[in-house]
């Protein structure tokens, strides 16, 4: 093999996370010369996806609380340790494809219409994010076995709306009338009810504002927003374009769906794309090797010194917090915000019922979103996120459950969210858990709270990490693109604005 | 999308993603070109990083999309491979009947896919550059040694010098049959060159993909009407189409804070 030591590049990457991967792919036609690095030996890093081996590893590398802080990840364990895995009816480690990044994808996020004038959209399936649902009472750490929890499906839109017998005639037409406002707050004739409106906190002004009162109405627009904390501590101006994002992602891409998932394990599959067209394009891949630490020459290029103790000499040097060489990772202030307990399980069964077809003739959703009430009304609630078998991350027969909430000490909640699902979802036989991951993630809160996580020092640029919101936030690759601004010096309207490779077809229409 | 081009009803229609691996200069890239385009190119360049290709291939009941990656055979960190053979339903390893070391190349690669690839991939082992050898080259009507340059694949120069004395051959026919046979490899030998057998390792991938797999898993007995139409139109019924964006939509709704 090749050594790397005294090699010159224009740009080195350092980490294969989605951020790093998109800027590779921004990056693949530009003629630069870029060394992608990698400290795994796998790629997709903080968005990675993992076989049940893989996955198994990973919770012992992050297992550990010391030494972590700068890492996103941290006290990772598998739930039933000693679990004997020949009689639970699990598949062979590879038939998984467990995602670090299972966030749903608008179908108005700016990242699909990248993917599609990059021409990486036929290499990688998306499929539907279909139904939404709450459950209200879930089971509670004090009194476990009491009352069955209740599932309830969000309604999907007005005729959905009138025909849930849950709610009174009164809460349907307030329910309309908030929607309607919804669908256009940000015009000028809602300017000034928006404004009187948008600081208010959602319960308040859900019941004041719109006549909504009962947990009936709001839990399913709490729901439909992922909003991640207690509604008496958020804002309509929170709750409001989330809810508006929702409406008017739905039917983009086809009737009765919102948002999308990438096919084989979330975000990882949308990195390693990313990734191989850089490949293509002449990018040098190493995986097990670091930016361990960087100096300025004196011609003023990065010296850059890899784990494997080689040097490459670089223009550019660019990753995420936890890629960069220790100098430049300091944090920029404390706006991290506390880690968020997420856990992983794979279930005995399809779940079919969280997963019906969207509509008369359209796709069958591979993805379905639970917002489960945390039993204390001032707690935040837990999002799970089911992947179906479809997704190609368990065998068949199965379904990945992806939970995470903004609760401090939430482990046992996921696992009570989770359970709750169980019982609720109404399946026969009941279904079983069969393998569980949890850990706390650390990251930016929210795009909103972290404008200022992108930072350039020299020629080294520190790109955001995703944030631990359930939903892929814009943010992310607007980062990108200053990051690839900055390295090519070109104007906005040619980012990832390829044409055809050589024996590309022009445009497929099958499929 | 319907194919429109296809008269009759539409037959069902899955993608299978297919990636290629062998040593540098055993004719990858030439493979792909003689099945995608039916064409030939003598002195083709090195693959740099990979290329991606696609090609329908009919059969009797089914429409079979190969979503193909070429890979390059001389990789210099041995960090590329695994980001191409992830997801792969099949994969095509390929050496060069001329050259024994390449079948050994070969043989890594099938243990690596083996170990880490999809379970249930379809693997075919493929012995290429078949019209060099005189002795059985049922393709063959450029027997000369100097078929030997322009088949020289994908490095220019490779595999010159083997010699002219009609003894190109170095790897047998039976042994890597029956080794493929050992490891339940699909195998042929071809030639990109002359278009031997090249169809035909595609098509016996195709045919080997267990249906199954090619269906979404609940798109069979308990599916819906929905589910059903997706399917006869010609489309994976989980598969969202990014082309299919409804721009009308977008219109006075555009502006979005979020």
């Amino acid at each position: 093999m090749d050594s790397l030591d005294q090699t010159e590049w224009d740009v080195t990457i350092s980490g294969t996370g989605l951020p790093q991967s998109l800027l590779a792919l921004a990056l693949s036609r530009s003629g630069l010369r870029i060394l992608h690095l990698d400290r795994n030996g796998y790629y997709g890093g903080n968005e990675a996806a993992l076989a049940l081996r893989d996955a198994e590893e990973w919770t012992q590398e992050h297992g550990d609380q010391a030494g972590q802080e700068r890492r996103a990840f941290s006290q990772a364990e598998l739930v039933n340790k000693d679990g004997e895995r020949s009689q639970t009816g699990l598949g062979p480690s590879r038939a998984y494809s467990l995602a670090l990044a299972p966030q749903l994808v608008y179908t108005r996020s700016n990242l699909l219409p990248v993917l599609v004038s990059s021409r990486t959209h036929e290499q990688m399936d998306f499929q539907a994010v279909g139904s939404w649902f709450t459950i209200s009472a879930p089971l509670s750490i004090q009194q476990e076995q009491s009352i069955i929890p209740t599932m309830m499906k969000v309604p999907s839109g007005r005729e959905d709306i009138f025909a849930d017998n849950t709610l009174d005639l009164r809460a349907k037409r307030s329910l309309t009338k908030f929607l309607r406002f919804v669908s256009a707050y940000d015009t000028d004739e809602l300017q000034a009810q928006w404004a009187s409106i948008r600081d208010k906190p959602v319960a308040q002004s859900l019941r004041e504002d719109f006549g909504l009162r009962t947990d009936a109405a709001v839990a399913p627009l709490l729901g439909l927003a992922l909003v991640p904390s207690s509604s008496d501590t958020t804002v309509m101006a929170y709750l409001v374009p989330r809810i508006a994002r929702h409406m008017r992602s739905t039917g983009l891409f086809g009737p009765g769906f919102s948002a999308v998932l990438p096919k084989w394990g979330g975000l990882a599959e949308v990195a390693q794309v990313a990734c191989r067209a850089c490949a293509v394009g002449g990018g040098v891949y190493v995986l097990g090797q670091d930016a361990a630490s960087a100096s300025t020459t004196e011609d003023g290029r990065t010296e850059v010194k890899l784990s494997g103790s080689e040097k490459v000499t670089t223009k550019w040097l660019v990753g995420c917090v936890d890629d960069l060489p220790h100098s430049f990772s300091q944090q920029t202030g404390k706006e991290d915000g506390k880690p968020w307990p997420r856990s992983i399980t794979i279930v005995s069964s399809p779940l079919t019922s969280l997963f019906p077809t969207t509509s008369e003739g359209g796709v069958t959703p591979a993805g379905a979103v639970i917002a489960v009430d945390s039993p204390d009304s001032d707690e935040p609630p837990v999002h799970i996120v089911a992947h179906a078998s479809d997704s190609g991350e368990c065998p068949q027969g199965q379904c990945v459950l992806y939970a995470s909430t903004a609760s401090e000490n939430g482990m046992e909640k996921l696992d009570l969210a989770v359970k709750s699902l169980l019982q609720s979802v109404g399946e026969d036989p009941k279904p079983q858990v069969l393998w569980s991951m949890r850990f706390l993630q650390r990251a930016p809160r929210s795009a909103v709270t972290q404008t200022s996580d992108s930072a350039r020092e020299g020629n080294v640029i520190r790109l955001q990490t995703l944030s631990t919101d359930v939903v892929l936030e814009d943010g992310m690759l607007e980062d990108v693109k200053k990051a690839w601004h900055a390295i090519t010096g070109e104007s906005e309207e040619h980012f990832m604005k390829f044409e055809p490779r050589n024996g590309e077809a022009e445009d497929d229409s099958v499929l | 999308m319907a194919d429109s081009s296809q008269p009759s009803a539409p037959k069902p229609s899955s993608s299978v993603k297919l990636v290629l691996l062998g040593e540098a200069a055993v004719g990858k890239s030439s493979l792909v070109l003689r099945f995608v385009n039916n064409d030939f190119q003598p002195n083709k360049e090195p693959t740099i990083g990979a290329a991606f290709l696609t090609q329908k291939c009919q059969l009797p009941t089914r429409t079979i999309k190969f979503e193909i990656w070429d890979t390059a055979g001389q990789e210099r960190f041995a960090s590329l491979a695994p980001m191409y053979y992830r997801n792969a339903q099949s994969a095509l390893v390929v050496y060069d009947v001329t050259k024994a070391s390449s079948l050994v190349k070969a043989k890594h690669w099938v243990a690596e896919l083996q170990r880490q690839a999809s379970p249930g991939i379809v693997i075919a082992l493929v012995g290429n550059k078949l019209d060099l050898c005189e002795d059985d080259a049922e393709g063959g009507d450029e027997g000369e040694g100097e078929g030997q340059g322009e088949e020289a694949g994908e490095e220019a120069g490779e595999g010159k010098g083997e010699g002219d004395d009609g003894k190109v051959r170095k790897v047998s026919a039976k042994d890597a049959k029956s080794y493929a046979d050992d490891e339940h490899l699909l195998f042929f030998e071809t030639s990109a060159k002359t278009g031997h057998n090249v169809n035909d390792v595609f098509t016996a991938i195709a045919n080997k993909i267990p249906e199954a797999s090619l269906k979404g898993p609940r798109g069979g007995a308990t599916a819906g009407g929905g589910t059903q139409a997706a399917i006869s139109a010609g489309q994976d019924s989980s598969r969202v189409n990014l082309n299919a964006r409804q721009g009308a939509e977008g219109g006075p709704k555009e502006g979005c804070a979020c």
